[in-house]
């Protein structure tokens, strides 16, 4: 017993801050609870550390501590402190700012246990706790876009739950118990497995927005403050698209299902850059491209079993996207929501601008930046898994990303079509935090890009 | 030992780099500081050359560890084939840098764009890895892309927009036939000295791949039908940046040509080499008519480029076809001595294309008319640069196309046929000197000056060159030869 607690450590830290954060808030002492939930992070990932290598269960099985479950703590927890120091610039202040890191904090908790997922309850614990504090984090600023946004949202969420949940009992019917590694037992009755296997796909399929679950994304995004939807597009997808990867490591190899994931993934990033294609706003643009990179992750996920390079292209695609992805939106809390905003951007800010170009040319997939190494990665994992005309698709779209993105490039270096907004925008929010945040990011999308043995090496 | 090799890739870099650390800096600053890092590049090149490379495999070869878990590595290395395309690009680069030296428009950025290209060039030219080889190969097209999109002509943003995204859908097959050999070699490397040596895929898997490699190099190349991104990329990129689309970049397709689809899946591209060689006499005459219809200057020496490759890649083909071991040497010698040459040509074509653009503001030849006696120095070197391009013995293509001729008579005689782009070549060039430099004088233009130091400085070395690889091609012919008879028996 003592032995699982050690073993949870991490994930005890970050459930005891989440508490301490809460009780800071109630004696209003936001800045405090900012510093607590960002030591309690660190904290917890340098519990982690001495985890890796770990390939363990706790709880009689039903939570597993594994490659997965570790990895995503490294990158994650991190990740995390990112959002809150983005969270902060842009949310300081306000009513209840506290309330906010809480449940910053709750939907990084859920992604882990999500990650870690070893049994159909914990699953189902995962998925709701991260929804119950996504819906509150989305509606938080009580404007009528955000309470709209939150209402889609939590409409949307409880039906995929509910549908999951009820699919999911076929498993539990079939294999008489609720532990994944039972899934086996299904060899023989692939009616049942395919059942739950749709409610899976139905109820993480909404946590990763990926297409035809992906509608509550950009409106989500673009109703709930931007460091949120910044937050919403990294922590929950990875944790979910990890849950996946649990799961199907579990189920038995089969081109069928692997098929169904690999129509999913194919129509997550071409509709998701398609609509991008189509946005004038930037956070709607960032919504929709990041449902398509979410397709790119499930070509990690179609070759869970059959190679060796799935985990490993998983777990260094999701570091790219972080760096990359929550880099985005800083930018874009520094510059503004629509796309004119970028205006002459890059032209007035040489290094921000610069900063962006890394970004967005990272999401791209062009080297030497982390998003290339990344999908470079996924694209050998496929291939090996014999999906070579699912990399193909995924080849045809990362053009097509190509003209999603340079939609903000050429912006940012065209001549201002007008001056009188370039400069209140910027100073709504706190800048030195969004800058730390960004010269964070950009660091590490080139050096993951460049040395991305470090993740490598203790795969 | 002096990581030489590193060095010249990296030196440019480091250039980029202190430049894009100090802010504001005035113009000068900026291109002094481009030209003396190219110079020094050139230096290194230079000394890499004097020390000559070994008669089997890669000289000066380094290698460090970079992905060890995946069985990538920095692994950088130079043979006849690459040490010949390396020097060329460091001359071109420096005498671009010298004639860019004019440029205000946010100079910095242009110099670091620049310099970051060199890199890229270096990189591709020198990987001995295939992840190193396609890193460079699309920070390459990143650099081009801005650098015809801030410093480009009128429909700048259109033409950089078709160009990045044609190239990008481009090089991505190269990945997917990277992924496949890596797959496919055991145990899993990227190291293209293994691929070379064992050919890690075959039959119809090694045929996928030549095929979605072919498919990479013929838009690099670029060659009929996928050439349709050249003619708008070097119209309305700047003088310097046409330069080293067509003096360097270009060469990525056939160097890769030679390097992945011939070295790494022979078997399927002898089987296939009809249909190359068929891509290849079609591209030269076709880029020789579509030349000749031609009356912007620029557009009509982007075609010739065509052309050109064309002869490279029907050279490429019959190496491929060859049986005889001393033909296949005489094809791939014919077919680097004219990347080599058509990268000096070309180079010192569209440098005077810039100048006339310069001083006119027009690239159209119909416009011009006399300017033999306004501006004789230009007319005279733009007469050599054009005689050389077409191919006159004496100059500088005329050895390797002599080469190419000669092994396609030996091994395919139909395919000799691609000589006529030679007369249509002819054709085009004495219509475009009749129209500019001859005729009679048009008034508007009787004040134009005639080159500057800071121009003859460029075109002059260019013009020197292009005279010695006609006269005496030895001296880059041996490089070259020393290589392609080792190499395929």
């Amino acid at each position: 017993m003592l032995k699982d607690i050690l073993l949870l450590l991490p994930e005890i830290i970050v459930l005891l801050t989440a508490v301490f954060v809460l009780i800071c808030e109630m004696l209003r002492l936001p800045r405090t609870s900012l510093v607590i939930a960002i030591v309690g992070l660190l904290l917890a990932t340098l519990f982690t550390i001495p985890l890796i290598g770990a390939d363990t269960t706790v709880f009689s099985g039903t939570y597993r501590i594994d490659i997965l479950s570790v990895w995503i703590k490294l990158i994650l927890l991190p990740a995390t402190i990112l959002s809150l120091l983005l969270a902060r610039s842009e949310l300081a202040n306000s009513f209840r700012e506290g309330t906010v890191y809480g449940l910053i904090l709750m939907v990084t908790l859920a992604s882990l246990i999500l990650a870690g997922v070893g049994d159909i309850m914990m699953l189902i614990l995962g998925i709701l706790l991260s929804g119950l504090a996504s819906f509150a984090l989305v509606a938080y600023p009580r404007t009528d876009a955000a309470t709209e946004a939150a209402m889609k949202f939590f409409v949307f969420a409880s039906v995929a739950s509910s549908v999951m949940i009820f699919g999911l009992t076929y498993w539990f019917a079939g294999t008489g118990s609720t532990l994944l590694s039972e899934l086996s037992q299904l060899n023989n009755s692939p009616a049942i497995a395919v059942l739950g296997l749709l409610a899976v796909i139905i109820g993480l399929g909404y946590k990763s927005a990926l297409v035809p679950f992906h509608f509550w994304s950009p409106d989500a995004y673009d109703g709930a403050p931007v460091s949120i939807a910044g937050f919403l597009s990294v922590v929950p997808k990875i944790g979910a698209l990890f849950a996946f990867a649990q799961i199907l490591k579990d189920l038995p190899v089969s081109s069928h299902w692997q098929l169904l994931i690999a129509i999913i993934s194919v129509m997550s990033m071409t509709l998701g850059y398609l609509a991008a294609l189509m946005q004038k706003n930037i956070v709607r643009l960032l919504a929709y491209s990041s449902i398509a990179q979410a397709g790119y992750f499930l070509l990690a996920i179609v070759a869970i079993g059959s190679s060796h390079l799935a985990i490993q292209s998983l777990i260094v695609f999701s570091a790219a996207y972080v760096a990359m992805n929550l880099g985005a939106f800083s930018i874009v809390m520094f510059v503004g929501k629509k796309l004119d905003d970028f205006s002459g951007f890059g032209r007035k800010h040489t290094y921000f601008g610069v900063a962006m170009l890394i970004f967005l040319l990272s999401l791209v997939g062009i080297p030497p930046l982390a998003g290339f190494i990344g999908k470079f990665l996924l694209f050998g994992a496929a291939m090996d898994a014999g999906f070579t005309w699912l990399v193909i698709i995924a080849i045809l779209n990362s053009v097509l990303s190509l003209a999603v993105y340079l939609r903000i490039i050429i912006t940012m270096y065209q001549i201002p079509v007008n001056n009188l907004d370039n400069s209140n925008h910027e100073s709504k929010n706190n800048p030195k935090l969004i800058l730390l945040v960004i010269a964070i990011s950009a660091f590490l999308t080139i050096y993951i890009g460049v040395f991305s043995q470090v993740i490598l090496i203790s795969l | 030992m002096f990581p030489m090799l590193s060095t010249l890739i990296f030196l440019p870099l480091a250039g980029a780099l202190l430049l894009l650390l100090f802010g504001k800096i005035s113009p000068q600053i900026s291109h002094l500081v481009g030209i003396i890092t190219s110079a020094l590049t050139l230096v290194v090149v230079l000394w890499m050359w004097s020390l000559g490379i070994n008669d089997i495999g890669f000289s000066h070869v380094e290698q460090y560890d970079w992905m060890p878990a995946i069985g990538a590595a920095y692994r950088v290395g130079v043979d006849g084939i690459s040490l010949p395309l390396v020097l060329l690009t460091a001359v071109l680069f420096l005498l671009s840098f010298i004639f860019s030296a004019n440029i205000k428009k946010q100079s910095r950025s242009y110099v670091i764009l620049m310099l970051l290209l060199e890199t890229a060039a270096m990189g591709t030219f020198t990987a001995l890895d295939a992840i190193l080889f396609y890193v460079f190969f699309e920070v390459s097209l990143v650099s081009m892309y801005f650098m015809i999109a801030g410093w480009g002509h009128e429909d700048r943003q259109r033409a950089a927009i078709m160009f990045f995204i044609y190239t990008l859908l481009g090089s991505l097959p190269l990945l997917l036939a990277i992924l496949g050999m890596y797959l496919g070699s055991d145990p899993h490397t990227f190291d293209m000295r293994v691929w070379i040596a064992e050919s890690p895929l075959s039959g119809f898997a090694a045929m996928l791949a030549f095929i979605a490699m072919l498919f990479t190099f013929a838009v690099k190349i670029p060659a009929f039908p996928l050439h349709t991104w050249l003619p708008a990329a070097h119209v309305q990129a700047p003088a310097a940046g046409s330069v080293i689309l067509a003096g360097v970049m270009l060469k990525f397709g056939t160097y890769g040509l030679i390097r992945f689809s011939l070295q790494m899946t022979p078997e399927a591209f002898r089987e296939a080499a009809t249909v190359v060689l068929v891509i290849g006499v079609f591209s030269a005459i076709y880029g020789a008519f579509a030349g000749l219809a031609q009356t912007d200057l620029k557009r009509m020496i982007a075609y010739t480029s065509v052309n050109h490759m064309g002869y490279v890649i029907v050279a490429v083909a019959i190496a491929a076809m060859a049986i005889e071991p001393s033909t296949y040497a005489i094809a791939l010698d014919g077919a680097v001595l004219q990347m080599v040459s058509h990268g000096l040509v070309t180079g010192a074509l569209f440098f005077l294309v810039g100048m006339l653009q310069d001083r006119a503001h027009t690239r159209d030849m119909h416009k011009f008319g006399g300017l033999l006696k306004t501006v004789p120095i230009l007319a005279w070197f733009f007469i050599i640069a054009s005689f050389a391009s077409l191919g006159l013995p004496g100059l500088a293509h005329f050895p390797a196309e002599f080469q190419i001729f000669l092994a396609t008579l030996e091994v395919k005689p139909l395919a000799s046929i691609v000589i006529l782009g030679i007369v249509i070549t002819a054709a085009l060039y004495l219509k475009a000197i009749a129209a500019v430099f001859l005729g009679s004088e048009n008034k508007q233009w009787q004040s134009m000056q005639d080159l500057s130091p800071r121009e003859l400085l460029t075109l002059g070395p260019l013009i020197i060159f292009i005279i010695v690889l006609g006269v005496a091609p030895s001296f880059i012919l041996d490089v070259i030869h020393q290589t392609t008879v080792t190499l395929g028996f």
